[in-house]
């Protein structure tokens, strides 16, 4: 289960980007790209940020995209991978309420419902997930660095070589990054003590 | 031991964007307005109470209850099955729904409000925040068009008492007010904001659009049952109105999963947004009635909205509400206060004059004001059938102070 709830051109996918460089200037061809990939980037920030963000993130990232199309370098990246560079900035803009969220799940037993706030109505997939407990500790107490490569991996389900590209590092920072972000993840969800306090991943 | 699969199925499947949402963010770069708004549903603000200000809050304001959960005795002495003076005044105002006399273009207006309390040194009052106007129209043929406006308003205090109040602090331009999960700063003459704004993700013309209300054709309106058990089955069951609210995610058991407050608060929005289209006068009485029908839905006589008209009403069962010190914010405005969900109609016309979440149980951050005080509402300022083509109104919907 990987995140392309509706990748709009599936059989195009494969041979990576939806728009070779010349068509990017036209806004016909960006409404190929839209059309492709809005999903996608809408479906990352709404398991990041939740459905309200999600909205907001995802048409901010096709709106930067939009007015920066002369910009984009077909030969630095694909489509797909520019996108989630955009998409992952303007996620950096809500990290106090990423991590806000993330602990507040960190908060709930096994058996909990997540926030039995009224907005639930709408936001009803919280119900649904397993991000809770330990895990979302350990996600919260991630330096930011760590959790965009963590999530643009597990998540975006992009190479080593496309996070490198996407959040403008070297290559060799993504290894490192991501080995830490496994090693944190791991020990939270009992790799070391399965004794071990919630309240010791996040402080 | 796979982390990365771990994390992956943590995060879960989202739902996926809605076509609105997919309209809206395509309209920001494409140059053409994104007018697959709410045709003419109702605004999506309505029915969600405090917690529609910010997503946040879903877990700032914890629900711990409501009252009566097996749906409780009906207002009135009797309770069902007795003659309630209440339920009579609702069903009357049913049958009055007038034939509406049909034109080339239907339009409407309604106004959004959210009430702030404001902690001054000279006296606390309410004041009346996030106003925002809509307007929309459409042709009722395909080809003769339609659009959508919109116009920020400024805040103004709650009632005349506020008002009395609001002067004794030196009648202040701007007002900071605690929302959910931040300050808010609202300004209390007219702005730029305060005209209409006809382009943008939410607003535009499509001179190709019309003929379609809530995705039917006025033929298709026409063809409504009237009924008010078919009407029930059509739009006011957990199936229907998970569909209608986006509760796929949510699902247990093939069933869409109670909303915390029950089914009440979605049927009260439900039949708001229906009533907002131009659907016939017997199917609205068919609507009125269904609702009153309901479970967990309670006539409570007669009411003032918030544009100070009075009307005969339907609640759903009142809520407490939690309000937590989550994310911050002033102490004195935690605790717990009880609401419940208004839906309130013109006796002589039976059309649909607001919604509103009105406070039974004052606490927390409404712990000085009165039963009754309206903490969020959506009104109906106009909705009717034109041959002209509509124009949003200029005049502002209060007299500005």
């Amino acid at each position: 289960m990987t995140g392309e709830p509706l990748a709009a051109a599936p059989a195009r996918a494969p041979l990576g980007p939806a728009a070779p460089r010349p068509s990017l200037r036209d806004p016909d061809r960006f409404g190929e790209v839209f059309d492709a990939h809005f999903a996608e980037i809408h479906g990352y920030a709404a398991k990041r940020l939740g459905p309200d963000a999600a909205s907001d993130v995802a048409s901010q990232t096709f709106l930067e995209a939009f007015r920066r199309r002369d910009r984009y370098d077909p030969a630095r990246a694909a489509v797909r991978t520019w996108l989630y560079g955009i998409a992952t900035n303007l996620i950096a803009k809500h990290r106090r309420s990423e991590v806000r969220a993330l602990r507040a799940r960190a908060r709930l037993g096994p058996g909990d419902a997540p926030g039995e706030g009224h907005a639930d109505v709408v936001d009803a997939r919280v119900s649904a997930q397993g991000l809770r407990g330990r895990l979302a500790g350990a996600i919260a107490a991630l330096p930011a660095g760590e959790r965009d490569v963590l999530l643009l991996v597990a998540l975006a389900d992009l190479s080593h070589e496309e996070v490198a590209a996407a959040l403008g590092v070297p290559y060799g920072t993504v290894g490192s990054r991501l080995s830490r972000a496994r090693k944190k993840v791991r020990e939270a969800l009992g790799g070391t003590n399965p004794m071990r306090d919630v309240e010791d991943d996040h402080g | 031991m796979d982390e990365l699969r771990t994390v992956r199925e943590a995060y879960g499947e989202p739902a996926p964007p809605t076509a609105r949402e997919i309209a809206e963010a395509r309209a920001l770069w494409d140059g053409k307005p994104a007018v697959r708004r709410a045709r003419f549903g109702w605004p999506f603000r309505a029915g969600l109470g405090v917690v529609a200000a910010g997503a946040a809050a879903a877990v700032a304001v914890a629900l711990i209850g409501h009252g009566t959960p097996d749906g409780g005795p009906r207002t009135g002495a009797g309770g069902r099955g007795v003659l309630d003076l209440n339920e009579q005044a609702v069903l009357q105002a049913a049958a009055k729904a007038e034939l509406v006399p049909t034109g080339k273009y239907w339009s409407s207006d309604h106004i959004l409000g959210q009430s702030y309390v404001v902690r001054a040194k000279t006296g606390t009052y309410a004041i009346t925040g996030a106003l925002t106007e809509s307007f929309s129209w459409a042709g009722a043929r395909k080809g003769t068009g339609e659009g959508y406006a919109d116009r920020d308003l400024p805040a103004r205090p709650a009632t005349p008492q506020d008002e009395a109040a609001w002067r004794r602090a030196g009648s202040p331009a701007t007002l900071r007010v605690w929302s959910s999960d931040k300050w808010l700063t609202f300004p209390t003459k007219a702005t730029k904001a305060a005209r209409w704004r006809s382009d943008g993700p939410e607003a535009g013309e499509d001179a190709r659009g019309g003929g379609d209300f809530l995705g039917e054709s006025v033929e298709d309106l026409q063809k409504l049952p009237s009924d008010p058990a078919e009407l029930a089955e059509m739009f006011l069951t957990p199936e229907r109105l998970g569909k209608a609210l986006r509760l796929q995610a949510g699902r247990q058991a093939g069933r869409p999963v109670e909303p915390p407050g029950g089914w009440a608060v979605p049927q009260i929005a439900r039949v708001a947004s229906l009533l907002h289209a131009p659907v016939p006068p017997k199917v609205r009485a068919g609507l009125i009635r269904a609702l009153t029908a309901q479970p967990g839905i309670h006539a409570i006589g007669r009411v003032t909205d918030p544009l100070g008209r009075r009307g005969v009403a339907l609640a759903a069962d009142e809520r407490a509400v939690k309000v937590t010190g989550e994310f911050g914010g002033p102490a004195d405005q935690r605790g717990t206060y009880r609401s419940r969900e208004v839906i309130v109609f013109d006796e002589r016309t039976g059309a649909l004059l607001a919604r509103q979440n009105q406070l039974t149980v004052p606490g927390g951050p409404y712990a000085q004001m009165k039963p009754g005080f309206i903490i969020d509402y959506s009104a109906v300022r106009s909705a009717q059938w034109t041959d002209a083509k509509p124009k949003p109104p200029a005049s502002l919907p209060f007299p500005v102070r």
